[in-house]
């Protein structure tokens, strides 16, 4: 048997009885082939001695099954790694941080609690995916929509509580950013409800986040705080329509006003729907990486000799037909000064989606869960097998033209340097507000060689981003102390602050050790990892 | 948790599949409760011929998961067998361990492509007790 860190096989052994007696003994896994499906099939470790491993899982059916699994683990010294479906692949998956952690596998926890068409919102369990929350939407005939990252095997919670992104309108494609109301049950196996859920009797808790105080609802988010048990949502109503559109311009130089004009009409509202940027001319070789953005000069010629685009800006609209397509003219307008621009429009997409319609989208722009991905994936680019994997390394850069610019240019040098393959890289994502995130889909082997190379340059990328000031605001669990290293302002009183937390709030260090680079006091010092 | 005989049985079954002949394939259904097709690798085999349905696809589950799989397997029983590509059969593997089931027998048919992805007969079952039958 396999035991948590400074436990004694019989300690162990009697802690998993009491959670059995708990939550019922077909509901503890600890035979191996149970425990396989709980690694992360992922993992830049597999099948090496460091790979991060579960010594148990054990999946409670309610919030009280929850806190008496809490209640034991607290008892005992028992570290638990909460789970919501474990599917966040690129991320971690099912496998805790602390190697020889019992999984807390929340999927049985799988009940749409409430949703309120009025107020367009939602309460859920953290074992809901997205496929179920679009089935109970589906079959209540339900006129509201979710958003959904994509694939959209995960859960809703799992998903928020990570920062995971969608693709339709600001306010609901930020998974975090549409969170209302969250219920979790702390390391002392006591519950604490956030925002208006602290009131009883309250009926606004999925409309009124901050509550009063304090708002505690980030202390959940990437943390090692608490069980989450119930999390409240703004769901998006349905629009009547959707316009999906483009513009071209054609100079180096056409960057920054592009990027700033983009800014100022999504600040404004005058769109609604996921922008991105891109540069059909940088991405001849591979649609989904773009190359390195060369001098201005070259790329101009580049745009001349083929007569591509330098940049593309794409813009989505969801509302009334009328509406969007009164924008869309507005939008037009505004970008008519650009040298040579060029509009493109996709025919407008009427709500709910007809047959043939829903045969040629793009699914979770509709918020829609698809598992699409990974057939795409596989016919892919680049010369690695796809079910092997990937990390993502996803950096906050500035969003400007020069934070594309520059972001390209540093990340295409260095994976190059350090012979980092990448098979997708695209510096502008915009599923969160006000901020460009940079993707790089890293590909990830079932060899242990290359993936030391693979952990080696990431580790380096992720300093020298910081150098400029990038940095990631999501990681696998292998590279969460060098992500929380670099934001290091004030001697890393981030973190400090983070462990006095931690010490305050889970004084055994029982919860989630480690995730997020945030360690309980016995095991800082790199002890736990 | 899956007996040894149930076990045994199906791991009979998937180089039946394998195969791909008719008889063959005939023979190794039974027990089955439906199949599903990856029309990459298995075009060939007739549609609903042994009497349990058979689910084609082009290496997006996303449909038969979403209309037929995950009902099913919200119940008891239902085991699935299927000749697909090594990557679809990874995204059905991970489904399936969230209910209760796994792959309890799988077979590489054919030769992987330049990037890794092989034809393989597989099926998954109940193994947890909420869902076996």
């Amino acid at each position: 048997m396999t035991v948590p860190p400074g436990l004694g096989e019989a300690d162990f052994a009697d802690g998993l009885a009491e959670m059995r007696d708990a939550v019922g003994t077909e509901w503890v896994f600890d035979q191996p082939a149970d425990l396989n499906t709980y690694r992360d099939f992922y993992s830049v470790l597999w099948g090496e001695p460091e790979e991060k491993r579960a010594s148990a899982a054990i999946a409670p059916a309610n919030v009280e099954q929850v806190q008496a699994v809490v209640r034991v683990a607290s008892e005992r010294n028992i570290p638990l790694y909460p789970i919501s479906t474990g599917r966040n692949l690129g991320y971690g998956g099912s496998a805790p941080v602390l190697s020889g952690s019992v999984v807390l596998d929340l999927k049985r926890m799988d009940r749409v609690l409430d949703v309120n068409e009025n107020n367009c919102s939602c309460l859920v369990e953290p074992g809901v995916s997205y496929f179920d929350m679009y089935r109970h939407l589906q079959e209540s005939g339900s006129k509201l929509w979710l958003d959904v990252p994509d694939p959209g095997w995960g859960s809703l919670v799992g998903n928020a509580l990570d920062s995971g992104g969608g693709y339709t309108a600001a306010g609901y494609r930020g998974h975090w950013e549409a969170v209302c109301g969250i219920e979790a049950v702390m390391a002392d196996g006591e519950l604490l409800r956030t925002g208006m859920g602290a009131l009883p009797g309250s009926e606004t808790w999925q409309q009124y986040r901050m509550g009063i105080g304090p708002c505690l609802d980030g202390l959940f988010r990437q943390s090692s705080l608490g069980v989450v048990t119930k999390m409240g949502f703004y769901l998006f109503p349905q629009p009547e329509a959707y316009l999906s559109v483009s513009v071209d311009v054609f100079r180096f130089e056409d960057l920054e006003p592009l990027v700033e004009l983009l800014n100022e009409l999504e600040y404004g509202h005058v769109f609604n729907g996921m922008p991105g940027i891109g540069s059909p001319v940088l991405a001849q070789e591979n649609p989904i990486a773009m190359s390195i953005v060369p001098e201005a000069e070259v790329m101009n010629a580049m745009v001349r000799e083929t007569g591509l685009p330098a940049w593309r800006g794409s813009i989505n609209f969801y509302g009334p037909e009328k509406v969007i397509r009164a924008q869309w003219d507005y939008v037009q307008e505004r970008f008519a000064h650009f040298e040579g621009v060029k509009f493109n429009e996709t025919p407008v997409v009427k709500l709910p989606l007809s047959p043939d319609d829903m045969e040629r989208i793009h699914k979770p722009r509709f918020g829609i869960p698809s598992l699409e991905i990974f057939s795409v994936g596989s016919r892919g680019y680049g010369d690695f097998n796809p079910s092997d994997g990937h990390i993502w390394f996803s950096a906050v850069i500035p969003r400007s033209g020069k934070g594309i610019i520059d972001a390209n240019r540093v990340m295409r040098t260095e994976c190059e340097r350090l012979g980092l393959d990448l098979f997708m890289f695209v510096p502008s994502v915009t599923c969160w507000s006000r901020s460009f995130v940079l993707f790089a889909a890293v590909p990830v082997y079932k060899d242990a060689a290359r993936n030391q190379h693979l952990r080696d340059s990431v580790k380096e990328i992720i300093r020298i981003c910081a150098t400029h000031g990038w940095g990631e605001y999501r990681c696998p669990p292998a590279f969460m102390d060098a992500a929380m290293d670099a934001y290091s302002f004030g001697d890393h009183k981030l973190r400090r602050v983070n462990e006095q937390i931690k010490d305050a709030l889970d004084p055994r260090g029982i919860l989630s050790a480690g995730r997020y680079g945030v360690w309980p006091r016995h095991l800082r010092d790199g002890g736990g990892a | 948790m899956i007996s040894r005989r149930e076990v045994i049985k199906w791991g009979a079954a998937a180089p039946a599949f394998a195969a791909c002949s008719h008889a063959a394939f005939a023979s190794g259904v039974q027990g089955c409760d439906a199949f599903l097709l990856d029309q990459r690798f298995a075009a060939q085999v007739p549609q609903n011929h042994w009497g349990i349905p058979v689910m084609r696809f082009d290496g997006d589950v996303t449909g038969h998961w979403y209309q037929t799989i995950d009902p099913a397997w919200r119940q008891r029983g239902y085991v699935l067998g299927g000749i697909t590509g090594s990557d679809a059969l990874f995204v059905l593997e991970t489904l399936a361990q969230q209910h209760g089931r796994r792959v309890v027998s799988r077979s590489q048919v054919g030769a992987a492509d330049a990037r890794g992805i092989a034809p393989v007969s597989w099926i998954i079952a109940p193994v947890h007790p909420s869902v076996v039958a």
